[in-house]
C-alpha cells in the first residue's frame, strides 16, 4: 500500500512536469466554456453570413442546445486530447528504461498498473469534471436547464466511456511497447465497437451507447434503464483490460 | 444592436478563453525558449508554432515537439 502511494504520487508528479496535467485541464476548460458559447452564437453568426434577402427560420437556443455541443465535443475532441495525453502511459517507460531502476527494488509490477490507471483517471475526472461545471454555470447563467432531464446520469455514463479509453489505452501500452500500439488498439476498438454498433440487437449492450445516445437521455427519449447493460459491459471490460494487463505485463522484459 | 455593445455582451465569454489561450502559449513560450532540444524542428519554428496557432500549438509542442532530457 505504501508503494502503492509513494508510485502514485510520483506519477502525478510525473503530469505534472511533463505538463500534460496543465495540457488536460486547460483544454477540457476552453471545452466547457466553447460548448455553451457555439451554442449562443451559431444562430448570430448565420445571420450575419446570410445573402441579403435569404431567410431562414431558427428557433432561440435552448439548454439543449449547450448540451447537445458537450455531448457531441467530449466524445470526439475530448476523448481525442484524452488518448492524445495518455498514449505514452507505459509506452515511454519501456522506451526510456526508467521502470528497471524502480523494479529491481522490489516494487510490485500489478502496482505500477494499478497507479498509473489511478492516477489517470483522477486526472481524467478532475478535468472532465471542470469542463462540466463551467459548461453547467454558463448554461444556467443564459437559459432554464428545467427542459433538460437526467443530466448528471448523462455526463456519468459518457465519464464511465472516458474510463474504458483509458484502459485500452494501458492495455495496448503493455501489450506492443511502444505508444503507436497503444493508439491504433484503442482506435480500432473503437472502430470495431461503432460497426457492432450497426446491429440493432447489440446496440444496448455496446459500450458506444455511453458516449452517443446521452442527448437521448436529456430528452426523456431514453431512461437511465436502458442504459443498464452496456454499463454493466463497459465496467467488465474495463476491469478485464486491467487484469488482463498484470499477467501481460509480469511476462514481458522491461 | 452596435458592434460595441455586442462585443462587451460577450465579454464573460471572451476574457476566460482569451487567458486560457494566453496561460498555455506563454507556458509553453518559456518551455521553447529555456530547454532548446526539440524532437524536430528548431527554436524559431517552435516559437511560430507556440504563438501563432491558438491551443493546438502549444498542446502539440508539449506533446509532441519538446525533447527528453
Amino acid at each position: 500500500m505504501k508503494s502503492y502511494i509513494a508510485f502514485t504520487t510520483k506519477e502525478f508528479t510525473e503530469q505534472l512536469r511533463t505538463h500534460k496535467a496543465l495540457i488536460m485541464f486547460t483544454v477540457f476548460l476552453l471545452f466547457g466554456i466553447m460548448n455553451p458559447v457555439t451554442a449562443k452564437l451559431t444562430p448570430i453568426i448565420l445571420e450575419m453570413f446570410m445573402p441579403e434577402g435569404v431567410e431562414i427560420t431558427l428557433g432561440d437556443p435552448t439548454a439543449l442546445d449547450s448540451w447537445a455541443q458537450f455531448f457531441k465535443n467530449i466524445p470526439q475532441m475530448g476523448i481525442f486530447v484524452l488518448a492524445i495525453v495518455f498514449n505514452g502511459l507505459m509506452a515511454n517507460e519501456f522506451t526510456k528504461g526508467t521502470l528497471i531502476n524502480i523494479l529491481t527494488k522490489g516494487l510490485s509490477r500489478s502496482t505500477v498498473i494499478l497507479s498509473k490507471f489511478s492516477m489517470a483517471i483522477l486526472l481524467w475526472t478532475a478535468s472532465y469534471i471542470l469542463c462540466f461545471a463551467v459548461s453547467y454555470g454558463y448554461t444556467i447563467y443564459f437559459w432554464s436547464n428545467d427542459i433538460v432531464y437526467n443530466l448528471l446520469f448523462a455526463v456519468f455514463v459518457l465519464w464511465l466511456f472516458g474510463v474504458l479509453i483509458i484502459s485500452l489505452l494501458l492495455f495496448g501500452g503493455v501489450l506492443f511497447k511502444n505508444s503507436y500500439g497503444s493508439l491504433l488498439l484503442t482506435g480500432t476498438t473503437v472502430v470495431i465497437m461503432f460497426l457492432i454498433n450497426i446491429v440493432p440487437i447489440l446496440q444496448k449492450y455496446n459500450p458506444v451507447l455511453l458516449s452517443s445516445s446521452n442527448m437521448d437521455l436529456l430528452t426523456g427519449k431514453m431512461q437511465p434503464s436502458d442504459f443498464t447493460a452496456s454499463i454493466i459491459v463497459t465496467t467488465a471490460l474495463t476491469m478485464t483490460f486491467i487484469v488482463v494487463a498484470i499477467p501481460i505485463f509480469n511476462k514481458k522484459r522491461i | 444592436m452596435t458592434d460595441l455593445s455586442q462585443l462587451i455582451e460577450y465579454l464573460p465569454f471572451l476574457i476566460p478563453i482569451f487567458a486560457l489561450e494566453l496561460i498555455l502559449a506563454i507556458t509553453a513560450l518559456v518551455h521553447v525558449l529555456k530547454h532548446p532540444t526539440y524532437k524536430f524542428g528548431n527554436k524559431a519554428f517552435w516559437v511560430v508554432i507556440v504563438l501563432f496557432i491558438q491551443i493546438i500549438g502549444p498542446v502539440v509542442y508539449f506533446i509532441f515537439g519538446k525533447g527528453n532530457e
